[in-house]
C-alpha cells in the first residue's frame, strides 16, 4: 500500500500474552476501521438496550402497574402474558437482524482491513527479515491454530 | 422440608440404570476424546473444529443448569406469571452473549477471559489476572455447591428427606464423577457430556411440553383455564405479584433477580469459556445463535410444564409433597407418562446437574492453572505438561472442595446460592469485560477496583439480608443482623461494580499502558486474526 508505508522498527517487541504478530497501529487510523468500529458499537448497544432493557421495561410494568397488565385480550390471555409472548418474539427479530447487519455491514468492511493488515505485516516481514532477531518470535506451541505468516 | 417421598420405587430404580447407564456411556466417549498427548489447548478448548449445531448444543448444556429445569418449573407452577417472568430472564439473558459478548471476546481471547483483559492491559495483567481468578473461584465454588446440594434435594424427591450416609453417598458419587469428567476429559470429555444433555434436554422437555399441549387438545387456553382454576388462586394465578407483590421492597427484590440474571448468566465462567472454542467467528456466530433457538425452546417448553403440573395435579397435591415446588415436573411425568418418563426426567435432571458442574469445575480449574499459576506465579514460564498437571490438580482440588462444602450446607437453599453466584458475575466480570472490550481509558487500578469491589460488594449485602439471618428460613432463623432488605444484591452490587471500574480508573496513579496498546486490541477485537 504506497500511501501506508509500513513502519521500521519503532515499536520494539514487548512481551505479549498472544503469540502472533500485533498489528501495526496505522490501520486503526484508517477511516474505514472507524465506519467499522461504529457500526459495530451502534448497532450492539442498540439491539442490547432493546431487548434487554426492553425486558427490564416489562418486568418494572408488571411489578408496579399490574393494572395495565392484567387487562384481558382474549380468553384468559392478558396484555402482560401477550407481551411476555412478545417478547420470544423481539428475541428472535433482534437475533435475525443482528445476523443481517453483521453480514452485510460489519463482515466486508472487517474482511478488507484484514487483507489489508496481512498484505503491510508480510512487507513488513519482508524488509526486516534482513537485521537477524527482528522477526521470527517463536510461536508457542498449542497456541491458537492462527497462520503465523 | 418435604413430607413424603413424590415418587414410587420402581421410578427410582429405572432412573438408577438409566443414570448409570448415561454415565458410562459418556464417560467411555470422554476418556476416549480425551486429550491424547499433553497439548494444553486440547484440554482448555476441546475439539476446535465442530459444527455450529454441536457447538450449539454444547452452549445450551453449559447454560441451562437444573435450576432452569426443576426450579423455574417449580416456580411458574406455584406462582404462574411470575415464574414465567424468570424464565423470560433466562431467554434474554443469551442474547447479552450474542449482541455483546461473543464476537469481540472470541477474537481477542485465547484461553480464559485472564488472557483477553491481559491483551488489553498488559503491563499489569498479573494483579488483575490473580483478581479475575479469585472471582471466577468464587462464582464457580459456590454454583458448583449449589448443584451437588441440588443432587441432595433431588433424591429427596424419591426416598424422602435422606440419611446423612445416603446424603454423603449422593454427594460423593457426583463430585467423584464431576472430577473424572473434568481431570481425566478436560474441554473433550466436557463437551460429550454437554451434547448428551442438551439434546436430553431439549428433546425431553419439548416431548412432555408437546404431550401437556396435546392433553388440552392443543388449546393453549385451555390449559390457562385449568391452570388458573386449579391454582387455588384463580385468576390472580395469571397475573403478576403472586410472588414478588405487595410490599415495593418486594417488587424491588425481583427486579434486583432479574437484573443479576439478564447480566449475569452472560457472564459465568463456563458460558465465556465455552465462547472460545470455535476456531473460526462464522463458525462461533452460527453456534450462538443455535443456542438462541434452543435456550428460547427450552425455556418455552418450561414454562407450559409448570403450567401443566397445576393444571393436571393442582397446587394442594404439587405443594403437600415439596413446598418449594421442586418436585413439580417428576410429579407432572408421573401423571402423564408413569414410571418411565419420570424415570427419563430424573435422569435428565442428574445428567443436567453433572453437566454444568462438570463447565463450572473446568472453567475454575484452567483460571488456576492458566492464569494463577502458569501467568502469574511462574511468570508465563511453565511447560505445557507442567500446567496441564496443574490444570488437572486444580480440577480434583475444586471438586473435592465443592463435595465438602456441600456436605455442611446440605440443607441450603439451591437458588439462593445460585443466585448469589449470578449477582457476583454480574457485579464482578461483567463490568470488566464491558470496559475492557469498550471503553478507552480503562486501566488495571479500574479493574482491580470493579472486580474485588463487585464480589465484596455482593457478597456482603448478601450476608447481610435476610438470606442469612432474621427470618425463619434462613441459615441463622434466630440472629438479626439483616440491615439490607433485599434477598438478592443485585440492584445495588451491579451499579457498584460498575460504579467502582469508573472511579478506579480515573483515580488510577498507576503506570501507563504502552501507547497503542489500546489501538492494537481494538484492531485484533474488530478486525480479527483469524482467515
Amino acid at each position: 500500500m504506497p500511501e501506508f508505508p509500513p513502519r521500521r522498527n519503532d515499536h520494539p517487541p514487548f512481551p505479549h500474552p498472544h503469540a502472533e504478530q500485533t498489528p501495526p497501529s496505522r490501520i486503526s487510523d484508517h477511516p474505514e476501521f472507524h465506519s467499522l468500529r461504529s457500526a459495530q458499537r451502534r448497532f450492539g448497544i442498540r439491539a442490547t438496550v432493546l431487548s434487554a432493557g426492553g425486558f427490564l421495561l416489562y418486568v418494572l410494568l408488571s411489578s408496579f402497574l399490574p393494572a395495565v397488565m392484567n387487562q384481558p385480550l382474549s380468553g384468559r390471555l392478558t396484555v402482560g402474558l401477550a407481551l411476555g409472548l412478545g417478547q420470544f418474539a423481539v428475541m428472535g427479530v433482534t437475533a435475525w437482524c443482528h445476523v443481517r447487519h453483521m453480514r452485510t455491514r460489519v463482515d466486508p468492511l472487517a474482511r478488507g482491513l484484514r487483507s489489508r493488515l496481512q498484505h503491510e505485516n508480510a512487507s513488513r516481514r519482508a524488509r526486516s527479515a534482513a537485521p537477524p532477531g527482528g522477526t521470527g518470535r517463536p510461536v508457542q506451541p498449542g497456541t491458537r491454530g492462527f497462520r503465523t505468516w | 422440608m418435604v413430607t413424603a417421598a413424590a415418587i414410587d420405587d420402581r421410578s427410582l430404580q429405572l432412573t438408577f440404570v438409566l443414570f448409570l447407564t448415561v454415565v458410562v456411556i459418556t464417560l467411555f466417549t470422554a476418556l476416549l476424546t480425551a486429550p491424547q498427548r499433553d497439548e494444553i489447548s486440547e484440554f482448555y478448548l476441546g475439539n476446535r473444529t465442530m459444527s455450529p449445531l454441536r457447538n450449539g448444543l454444547a452452549m445450551c448444556g453449559d447454560y441451562l443448569s437444573a435450576a432452569t429445569l426443576l426450579g423455574s418449573t417449580g416456580l411458574v407452577a406455584l406462582t404462574g406469571y411470575d415464574g414465567l417472568m424468570y424464565l423470560g430472564g433466562t431467554t434474554v439473558a443469551w442474547m447479552m452473549v450474542l449482541l455483546l459478548i461473543a464476537e469481540p471476546l472470541h477474537r481477542t481471547g485465547r484461553f480464559t477471559l485472564g488472557d483477553t483483559v491481559a491483551l488489553r492491559l498488559p503491563r499489569r495483567q498479573r494483579p488483575v489476572r490473580v483478581a479475575l481468578s479469585v472471582c471466577i473461584l468464587a462464582i464457580a465454588t459456590l454454583y458448583l455447591v449449589a448443584q451437588l446440594v441440588g443432587s441432595v434435594a433431588l433424591l429427596t424427591q424419591f426416598t424422602g428427606v435422606p440419611s446423612g450416609t445416603t446424603r454423603t453417598l449422593c454427594v460423593v458419587v457426583i463430585g467423584t464423577f464431576v472430577i473424572l469428567y473434568a481431570s481425566l476429559g478436560g474441554m473433550p470429555g466436557a463437551t460429550v457430556v454437554q451434547i448428551f444433555k442438551a439434546v436430553m434436554l431439549v428433546v425431553g422437555v419439548l416431548f412432555t411440553a408437546g404431550w401437556v399441549l396435546h392433553h388440552f387438545h392443543w388449546n393453549p387456553n385451555a390449559l390457562l383455564e385449568r391452570a388458573a382454576e386449579r391454582s387455588g388462586s384463580g385468576p390472580r394465578f395469571l397475573e403478576p405479584g403472586l410472588r414478588y407483590g405487595g410490599t415495593v421492597s418486594n417488587k424491588l427484590d425481583f427486579l434486583s433477580l432479574e437484573l443479576a440474571i439478564v447480566l449475569g448468566l452472560a457472564a459465568l465462567p463456563h458460558v465465556l469459556m465455552r465462547l472460545l472454542a470455535p476456531r473460526r467467528s462464522g463458525v462461533l456466530r452460527s453456534s450462538v445463535l443455535w443456542a438462541v433457538g434452543l435456550v428460547g425452546a427450552v425455556c418455552f417448553g418450561a414454562g407450559i410444564l409448570g403450567l401443566g403440573a397445576t393444571a393436571l395435579l393442582g397446587r394442594d397435591t404439587l405443594v403437600s409433597t415439596d413446598r418449594t415446588g421442586n418436585s413439580a415436573v417428576l410429579m407432572l411425568a408421573h401423571e402423564l407418562g408413569g414410571s418411565v418418563l419420570t424415570a427419563l426426567l430424573t435422569c435428565l435432571a442428574y445428567l443436567t446437574l453433572l453437566a454444568v458442574a462438570v463447565g463450572l469445575t473446568l472453567a475454575a480449574a484452567s483460571s488456576l492453572a492458566h492464569d494463577l499459576y502458569s501467568e502469574v506465579i511462574r511468570k508465563g514460564r511453565a511447560t505445557e505438561t507442567e500446567e496441564l498437571t496443574v490444570a488437572r490438580l486444580s480440577g480434583a482440588v475444586i471438586g473435592i472442595l465443592g463435595i465438602l462444602l456441600a456436605l455442611v450446607a446440605w440443607g441450603a437453599n439451591t437458588a439462593t446460592l445460585a443466585f448469589l453466584a449470578f449477582a457476583i458475575a454480574a457485579s464482578a466480570i461483567l463490568p470488566t469485560i464491558v470496559y475492557t472490550l469498550f471503553w478507552r481509558r480503562f486501566s488495571a487500578g479500574g479493574a482491580l477496583l470493579s472486580l474485588y469491589g463487585g464480589l465484596l460488594c455482593s457478597v456482603l449485602l448478601a450476608a447481610f439480608s435476610p438470606v442469612v439471618s432474621s427470618t425463619p428460613g434462613s441459615f441463622y432463623p434466630d440472629a438479626d443482623f439483616a440491615w439490607f432488605p433485599l434477598q438478592n444484591p443485585g440492584i445495588v452490587s451491579i451499579p457498584a461494580g460498575f460504579l467502582l471500574g469508573w472511579l478506579g480508573t480515573v483515580l488510577d496513579k498507576g503506570p501507563a499502558e504502552e501507547p497503542g496498546t489500546r489501538e492494537r486490541f481494538e484492531v485484533r477485537m474488530l478486525v480479527g486474526a483469524d482467515d
